[in-house]
């Protein structure tokens, strides 16, 4: 069976005046369809812009994919034209974004939003695609929501509007749907809801899920399996058991160490990682997160490890000293 | 007490929310204003009399002329003297100022909004496609299309020194085809000298039907514009002509400039529309380019082409009704600009052509009279372009105030 997404070798640059941003390296990785993947990472280290090329929706200029393969369901995207790009945008693979108040359009009812991307990829009249606007609004768990059809996102909570754009992301049944850090802007009972409300959908509706946060509790709960990025790319990715219990990677040791736990003690000091993560415009020829990293020797410094399986599809890590930090923990 | 079940309790009034766009809770701010009701009402007071008075109340000027009640102050009861009613006086031909006050204003009015319409159609259309495709990766089609209008707008200069518009039209067939054949000798020195030879021939062959002169000019010019348009065309080098191109008009007095387009066009009402007009497109285009280009930074433009939808959908579906807020503010505090504009015209004889009333020239014609005494000649079409101007002004700050909360003071 072919997997429903697989990623080959992909690289985005941002050409700026200061010289070009090493956004995403040679990211490679394959996802089932049905599945829910998490993609973890710190801020900026191209989470959101692997995302992007997925779509092709890097800004142009300064971005640019310079190398890869983006195969979804058997079509490489990246050798299409933006008119047939347009076609499999909201149709085959849906995103959700971060900020659930800039991401509705002010001067548009709900309504009207969802109706035109229904109308968009469906041979739907006016009242069809109003009566499925309403039943994706219920959906979603918006109550009146037929009336809630005429209201402006002004009217709308932050949460409910975060539901709306699920709605407006489910709208065509895409075979993809990418959410872009949903809950980041949402407060934390929020969060919930909208984290049981898209397994409730995707157990019902079996679409494949990239799921795109920095929280690793909300991963914890929902995903399959894990991608964690670091300056660009993957350096863990397995299931979700591998990723937590056998944490292989000093930089997914230090993310998980940095949570709260509940059965820790409460006045104890959270650990973080030290320093800062690297240039993307000058990144080190060895391992990138070397400079951090106390397990570092002369060989990080120099090589680039390579993304090494361990347990096949199930783990792999991209560290020379994994066997090392396998042994003593 | 009668008893209640749940059935019978259906939904009031005051569950059922009310459903406002922007529009209607500006449109009450606006009318809870004084100032801005004052405004609508001096500009409603001034449009419906001029209109009324052009359809229902016929003057010829041509045929409007009386010696014998030459510069007679406003009389409101006939005399022996002056046998008709003039409420506001007569000129110097014994013409009632009443009534070229009121036909005037269709005039000048008229040259205000047709000045204000032709600046907001092309300023506004350049700012929006500058300003979207500034950072934008663009399609064939709008390749094409983009080449083309750059091809036009630089060769609309040579056209105009040659006072050939075929030229410019000729540039952008050039633009087309350099944007149809985009892939020949791509960033070869070759491509270059192709079309910069193009571009030559097309300004010398064209320009040599009118003079060697004008074909030298042509050539140079057309030559320099081959090179450019040889040039990978991204959206950003097409905004960059724009601008540039609204730079250099930015750059003249807005009164010389409309002066000198008068000048070369020959006076007259229309033309007097279209120099206004010309000179406040570039207002027009920077405004709504630096609404554009914030506006499609917002993550809802994202969301909309993540959905699929085209550029030109995204363009006027989505950014011009976010847009729409300053640009309605300028178009009216802009109107009253160009009504003094045309007035200032028409005060130096460039605006309408005698006898044809017009309020800024019929302040021309009078004011050598305001030293023996005839006040009234010059006060009332004064008057006149000052009550207009202040109602677009009033209006203009109402409107900014109701469309635009966070910006009132």
């Amino acid at each position: 069976m072919t997997p429903l997404l697989e990623i080959k070798n992909l690289k985005t640059r941002f050409f700026t005046s200061e010289g070009v941003v090493k956004a995403v390296n040679n990211v490679s990785y394959s996802m089932e369809s049905g599945e829910i993947l998490g993609v973890v990472g710190e801020s900026g280290c191209g989470k959101s812009v692997h995302a992007l090329s997925i779509m092709q929706l890097v800004q142009d200029p300064p971005g640019k994919i310079t190398n890869g393969e983006v195969w979804l369901d058997g079509k490489d995207l990246l050798t299409f034209s933006e008119k047939e790009m347009k076609k499999i945008r909201g149709s085959d693979v849906a995103m959700i974004f971060q900020d659930p108040m800039t991401s509705l359009n002010p001067v548009f009812t709900v309504g009207f939003q969802i109706v035109e991307a229904l109308r968009l990829h469906n041979d739907m009249t006016k009242a069809e695609a109003r009566e499925r606007a309403g039943e994706l609004l219920a959906l979603v768990g918006i109550p009146g929501a037929e009336q809630r059809l005429d209201d402006y996102p002004h009217q709308f909570s932050g949460g409910m509007r975060q539901r709306a754009m699920i709605a407006m992301g489910l709208s065509c049944e895409p075979k993809l749907l990418i959410a872009d850090e949903p809950t980041t802007a949402l407060d934390v009972t929020i969060q919930a809801q909208i984290v049981d409300l898209v397994k409730k959908l995707q157990d019902d509706l079996g679409m494949a899920i990239m799921w795109i946060t920095h929280d690793l509790g909300v991963i914890a709960e929902m995903a399959d399996r894990i991608n964690v990025m670091y300056a660009g790319a993957i350096i863990e990715s397995g299931n979700v058991r591998n990723i937590y219990k056998k944490t292989r990677h000093p930089y997914t040791m230090g993310l998980l160490g940095s949570l709260p736990r509940l059965d820790e003690d409460p006045g104890a000091e959270l650990l973080s990682v030290p320093g800062l993560p690297p240039d993307l415009l000058a990144l080190p020829k060895g391992c990138a997160f070397a400079a951090r990293c106390g397990y570092r020797t002369e060989k990080c410094l120099e090589e680039k490890p390579p993304l090494e399986e361990i347990d096949g599809r199930e783990h792999a890590v991209a560290c020379w000293h994994w066997e090392e930090i396998a042994g003593s923990k | 007490m009668a008893e209640i079940t749940p059935e019978e309790i259906t939904v009031t009034d005051f569950a059922v929310r009310e459903h406002r766009s922007l529009w209607v809770d500006a449109w009450r701010r606006l009318i809870s204003s004084n100032t801005a009701r004052l405004g609508m009402f001096i500009v409603a007071f001034f449009l419906l009399s001029t209109t009324f008075a052009h359809f229902f109340w016929e003057y010829e000027p041509k045929k409007d002329l009386n010696y014998s009640l030459k510069l007679k102050p406003p009389t409101l009861i006939p005399n022996e003297e002056v046998p008709s009613v003039h409420p506001f006086g007569t000129d110097k031909l014994g013409r009632d100022i009443f009534r070229r006050v009121v036909h005037g204003g269709w005039n000048s009015l008229r040259v205000g909004i047709v000045a204000v319409s032709i600046s907001l159609f092309f300023g506004g259309l350049t700012g929006l496609f500058t300003g979207f495709y500034e950072n934008i990766d663009t399609t064939h089609i709008e390749k094409l299309f983009l080449f083309g209008l750059t091809g036009l707008v630089l060769g609309s200069l040579s056209a105009w020194i040659a006072a050939q518009p075929i030229q410019a039209i000729f540039f952008a067939i050039l633009g087309v085809i350099a944007a149809y054949f985009k892939d020949f000798q791509k960033g070869k020195a070759l491509r270059m000298v192709v079309f910069a030879i193009a571009g030559a021939l097309i300004g010398a062959i064209l320009g040599a039907f009118v003079s060697s002169a004008v074909a030298l000019i042509s050539l140079i010019w057309g030559a320099i514009t081959g090179a450019l348009l040889s040039r990978p065309l991204e959206g950003k080098f097409f905004s960059n002509v724009m601008m540039r191109l609204m730079d250099i008009i930015l750059s003249f007095p807005g009164y010389l400039l409309a002066i000198a387009i008068v000048a070369f066009l020959g006076p007259g009402l229309e033309k007097g529309m279209i120099a206004i007009g010309v000179v406040g497109i570039p207002v027009y285009a920077r405004l709504t380019r630096s609404a554009v280009l914030s506006v499609s930074q917002k993550e809802y433009i994202l969301a909309a082409q993540s959905v699929g939808e085209g550029h030109g959908r995204i363009i006027f579906r989505h950014i011009t009704p976010n847009i729409l807020s300053p640009i309605i503010v300028q178009t009216t505090m802009g109107l009253a600009g160009a009504i003094l504009s045309a007035a200032a015209l028409g005060f130096l004889g460039l605006g309408a052509i005698p006898p044809e009333p017009e309020w800024g020239s019929m302040l021309g014609d009078s004011y050598r009279y305001l030293t023996s005494g005839a006040w009234w000649a010059v006060l009332f079409p004064g008057l006149a372009i000052m009550f207009s101007v202040l109602g677009f002004n009033l209006l203009g700050d109402g409107l900014r105030d109701a469309l635009d909360p966070k910006l009132r003071t």
